[in-house]
């Protein structure tokens, strides 16, 4: 698999530094997942982290700061055992819903509610995401078959698509399996699914879609978009 | 907002060498409990004494392997001092209130405790390990709070920190396990010729827990300007990185 697109460089540095809200960091852990490209990246930028951690001028702590630290660690012993803890196992998640043969289910979707596919046209399916903790976050996986489209949109936002199986053409370049692309309000756009089978991507919608058709526009309201 | 700064304060009590809790507690009560030198097989104990030197590479990681092969509360005590005020700091420009970043700080030592038998030198620096725990320990109790939840009483929060945001950080390819150790090494001399405008951005992305358009506000440039000194910014660093390996 060879991945084209990337995350830019400051989706990267705040996945880094811990500041992207829950449903795009969804989105980019995803990527992260099958990308050794942006992984190095990543570890890049941690590391800048913990070089700018070593060099931030030291705070004062509480007087007991340490004490209560010990308690912390007794507390935590007595109710958990001793100190060498394991990572907890992380078994490979079995998809909540049907896909199409030979997709794999990404690991970050691990603890995400996933509802059932939904209609919404001919060859076109959706569901909806959400993360425990943060339910509010627009999150999609979209399901197309091949050779089908999505209405042209542009966007108020920022969207976020992350392909997971199959590829599209939306006419500024084709996006396959691995692919990230974020599309903004110069973006009017619409997305066709190549050839080679169905098409599954993980997307996160900042603000709406703004569909140029007006069934689409309902349909998109209707589903959250 | 600029933390408190104290440089010369007190380092944090240490306890005296030993695996029982409780008598380390009741020596170290007194406000002048100072680290004492509890024989030379122990590793690191005289450096832990230099209370104001910036331990090194190596001293970091034999306190660490202390607390991992043999609980070693001295080597605790050491990395507690040199890392508990950084992260104090990291917290409360994150925008953590005092009481908040306390809390962090302490849960960040925990895990370092709990978990220093998982770190492995040659794939990251301690400062680079403990960074990302302490930003997932954030980011844990921030989300905790958004759902309304309490702290877990029924699972070790050792076991949460990590559990759905690791999972990108953990897929470490052999590939980059062999680069880790000498990118980091050459991270802080890249960061230090980095040009100012680059690494300010760089600096207010990673400590101000600012959205780049609260940035761009902050600095007075367009966001554009903001996003394209980042790329800017990484691309001179893995630029430099590549002509420090050659």
């Amino acid at each position: 698999m060879i991945i084209e697109h990337h995350p830019a460089d400051e989706f990267l540095v705040r996945i880094a530094a811990g500041s992207l809200p829950g449903g795009e960091s969804l989105l980019v852990s995803t990527h992260l997942e099958g990308c050794e490209r942006c992984r190095d990246r990543l570890h890049l930028l941690q590391a800048v982290g913990g070089v700018l951690l070593d060099e931030i001028e030291p705070a004062t702590m509480a007087p007991d700061a340490w004490v209560r630290t010990l308690a912390r660690i007794d507390e935590r012993e007595s109710r958990f055992g001793g100190a060498a803890l394991p990572l907890r196992a992380k078994a490979s998640p079995s998809p909540p819903l049907a896909l199409p043969g030979g997709m794999t289910w990404p690991s970050s979707l691990r603890d995400c509610k996933v509802s059932r596919w939904h209609w919404m046209g001919p060859g076109m399916h959706f569901a909806r995401l959400s993360m425990p903790h943060d339910p509010a976050a627009a999150l999609f996986l979209l399901r197309i078959a091949e050779g089908r489209h999505l209405p042209r949109h542009t966007h108020d936002g920022l969207e976020l698509t992350q392909v997971l199986h199959g590829s599209f053409d939306d006419g500024r370049a084709v996006f396959g399996a691995g692919d990230f692309d974020a599309a903004d309000a110069d973006v009017h756009h619409q997305p066709v699914v190549t050839s080679g089978g169905e098409c599954v991507c993980l997307a996160h919608v900042g603000g709406s879609l703004r569909f140029d058709g007006r069934i689409a526009a309902t349909i998109g309201g209707w589903i959250g978009m | 907002m600029r933390p408190g700064v104290m440089p010369h304060a007190d380092p944090p009590p240490v306890a005296m060498r030993t695996n029982k809790m409780e008598r380390a507690r009741h020596r170290m009560a007194g406000p002048a409990a100072r680290p004492a030198r509890t024989g030379t097989s122990h590793v690191g104990v005289a450096s832990v004494t230099s209370a104001h030197r910036m331990p090194t590479t190596d001293e970091l990681n034999q306190w660490m392997r202390a607390v991992a092969t043999s609980s070693d509360r001295l080597a605790f005590a050491a990395l507690f001092r040199h890392f508990a005020p950084r992260l104090m700091s990291y917290l409360r420009r994150c925008g953590s209130p005092d009481a908040q970043a306390e809390e962090l700080v302490q849960e960040t030592m925990v895990i370092l405790w709990r978990r220093a038998v998982t770190f492995d030198p040659a794939k990251a620096q301690l400062s680079t390990w403990l960074f990302t725990v302490a930003r997932n320990v954030r980011i844990s109790h921030l989300r905790r709070l958004a759902a309304g939840e309490a702290p877990a009483a029924s699972a070790d929060p050792c076991d949460q920190w990590d559990a759905d945001l690791q999972a990108a950080d953990q897929a470490l390819g052999p590939h980059d396990q062999l680069l880790a150790a000498q990118r980091e090494r050459g991270v802080r001399r890249a960061l230090s010729v980095l040009p100012a405008d680059q690494a300010r951005v760089l600096q207010l992305s990673y400590f101000e827990e600012q959205s780049h358009a609260r940035i761009a506000e902050e600095l007075g440039i367009p966001l554009g300007t903001v996003k394209s000194r980042i790329r800017l910014a990484v691309a001179q660093l893995r630029r430099l990185l590549d002509g420090f390996d050659s």
